[in-house]
């Protein structure tokens, strides 16, 4: 893994941002009142490609821009998808384990990032859980992330070079 | 030996990042959305917003091509029957509809008159919310169109939220909807007041302190005045309800906008909210004695 692979890991993920803020959402596409988190997804699949401090230092970034250009108080996303990162780093070696495994656990990553984004923002005064559809916030994204990372898997692959770290070397 | 010692430097520098986002988040929060944090989203608004609103131009069509889909979806039992060419026409009307539509509404948003002839610059949503809990809305304009933080941002249908965030050229609206939003209303069938909260997807939730009669499903609310400029439609009770002994009275109330439709709407930059601090130019009129606001 080189410089030149965080640099595809952060301009990927700034991609998914400008992406998630224009495509998808509400006025968007937002089936069910839910959309995808492509930067959620983006920081899973790429924490298979990086070593782990790069992995947990682009999943901040991300979570920081996705702060900074959204309507949450900074630092919120960069817990969420800090903490998601690093799961994934934890279980990253059951990759080998076959499709279902990777997709549980896609999902799985998802939910998490999205109730420790709930948690944490509860903490910091935003009534996330006032809104009475919030679960389904949690769990609709997680499952259409399953589809986006399916699309992004092989194009993340083919920016990486298709070379997956798969243990903690 | 090896991996053990990564494994540390990892979980040290994970433990790093949790403190300095919980820092970063709890200095936000006491600075207000003011201060460092202020800086730090104009700065990456400037990087964003242009690339934001060239994508904005591409994925249009998708949006309205799947939006379109989605529509066809309702009619599954005859476009069954439909062959490939039939159906890409549709999908072809479709995304003419959709501009059509567009068309339409800025043709109406246009044409709308402000309460009490506020002076109001028209914006286009290039941006949204980057996840499900983010009730906000990105305009194309901002500080050099007149835009300040606290103007209220109205469409034909009626009240849609309040700048939050101000940027040169683009500004971040908090819509009703958010649950840290705060709107006081009046009845206009009872003409009690009260405040309505946003509830995120849910419907607008309404307190009212100290009504003396219930409210019956279909009022008229509108906003009092005071953070939002006064007179603009906000919804309609959804149903009945009344106060019980020592209770404020809680009603739900039906939004007037379709917030899944908005792309284009109106920034009222000739009215300021009660507690704004900032300059304020000689003849800026404020408007006295409201009519309810919808559009024509």
């Amino acid at each position: 893994m080189s410089g030149k692979h965080i640099a595809y890991a952060l301009l990927l993920s700034i991609a998914g941002l400008v992406l998630q803020s224009t495509l998808f959402g509400e006025s968007r596409i937002n089936p069910f009142g839910a959309a995808p988190n492509v930067v959620l997804v983006l920081v899973v699949i790429c924490a298979a490609y990086l070593e782990p401090e790069p992995t947990l230092l682009v999943a901040f970034t991300s979570g920081l821009l996705m702060d900074l250009l959204g309507g949450s108080t900074i630092g919120l996303w960069a817990i969420a998808l800090v903490v998601a990162a690093y799961v994934t780093l934890r279980v990253r070696d059951r990759i080998d384990d076959g499709v279902v495994v990777v997709a549980a656990g896609l999902i799985a990553l998802s939910v998490l990032g999205h109730a420790i984004f709930a948690i944490a923002s509860t903490l910091f005064g935003e009534q996330v859980f006032a809104d009475p559809g919030w679960y389904r916030l949690i769990v609709l994204p997680s499952l259409y992330n399953l589809v986006v990372a399916v699309i992004l898997i092989p194009m993340v692959s083919r920016v990486m070079g298709g070379r997956q770290v798969r243990r903690l070397v | 030996m090896q991996s053990f010692r990564r494994f540390d430097r990892s979980t040290s520098l994970f433990i790093g990042l949790l403190i300095v986002s919980f820092l970063t988040a709890t200095v936000d929060v006491r600075s207000q959305g003011a201060g460092i944090g202020d800086t730090l989203r104009d700065g990456t608004q400037s990087l964003f917003s242009p690339l934001q609103q060239a994508a904005s131009v591409v994925t249009r069509p998708v949006v309205g091509f799947v939006d379109g889909i989605s529509n066809i979806a309702g009619l599954t039992d005859e476009n069954e029957r439909l062959r490939d060419r039939v159906r890409e026409l549709e999908s072809q009307v479709q995304e003419v509809a959709g501009l059509q539509n567009r068309l339409e509404e800025l043709e109406r948003i246009n044409g709308l008159d402000p309460p009490g002839d506020v002076a109001a610059v028209t914006a286009h949503i290039f941006s949204v919310g980057l996840s499900p809990f983010d009730h906000i809305r990105w305009i194309n304009r901002g500080s050099e169109d007149g835009v300040v933080v606290g103007h209220t941002v109205v469409d034909e249908d009626g009240l849609v939220g309040r700048v939050d965030f101000v940027h040169a050229t683009t500004a971040r609206v908090r819509l009703i909807t958010d649950t840290r939003n705060g709107v006081g209303v009046r009845d206009l069938d009872t003409n009690e007041t009260g405040v309505i909260e946003g509830q995120g997807t849910g419907p607008l939730r309404l307190r009212m302190f100290t009504a003396a009669e219930p409210i019956e499903e279909g009022h008229l609310i509108v906003t009092e005045g005071g953070r939002y400029a006064p007179g603009v439609v906000v919804g309609n009770v959804a149903a009945t309800a009344e106060a019980e002994a020592g209770f404020s009275l809680i009603a739900e109330v039906t939004p007037a906008v379709d917030f899944g439709r908005i792309d284009f709407v109106k920034v009222l930059v000739g009215w300021l909210p009660s507690e704004f601090t900032g300059p304020v130019e000689p003849g800026d009129p404020v408007p006295e004695a409201p009519e309810p606001f919808q559009g024509s």
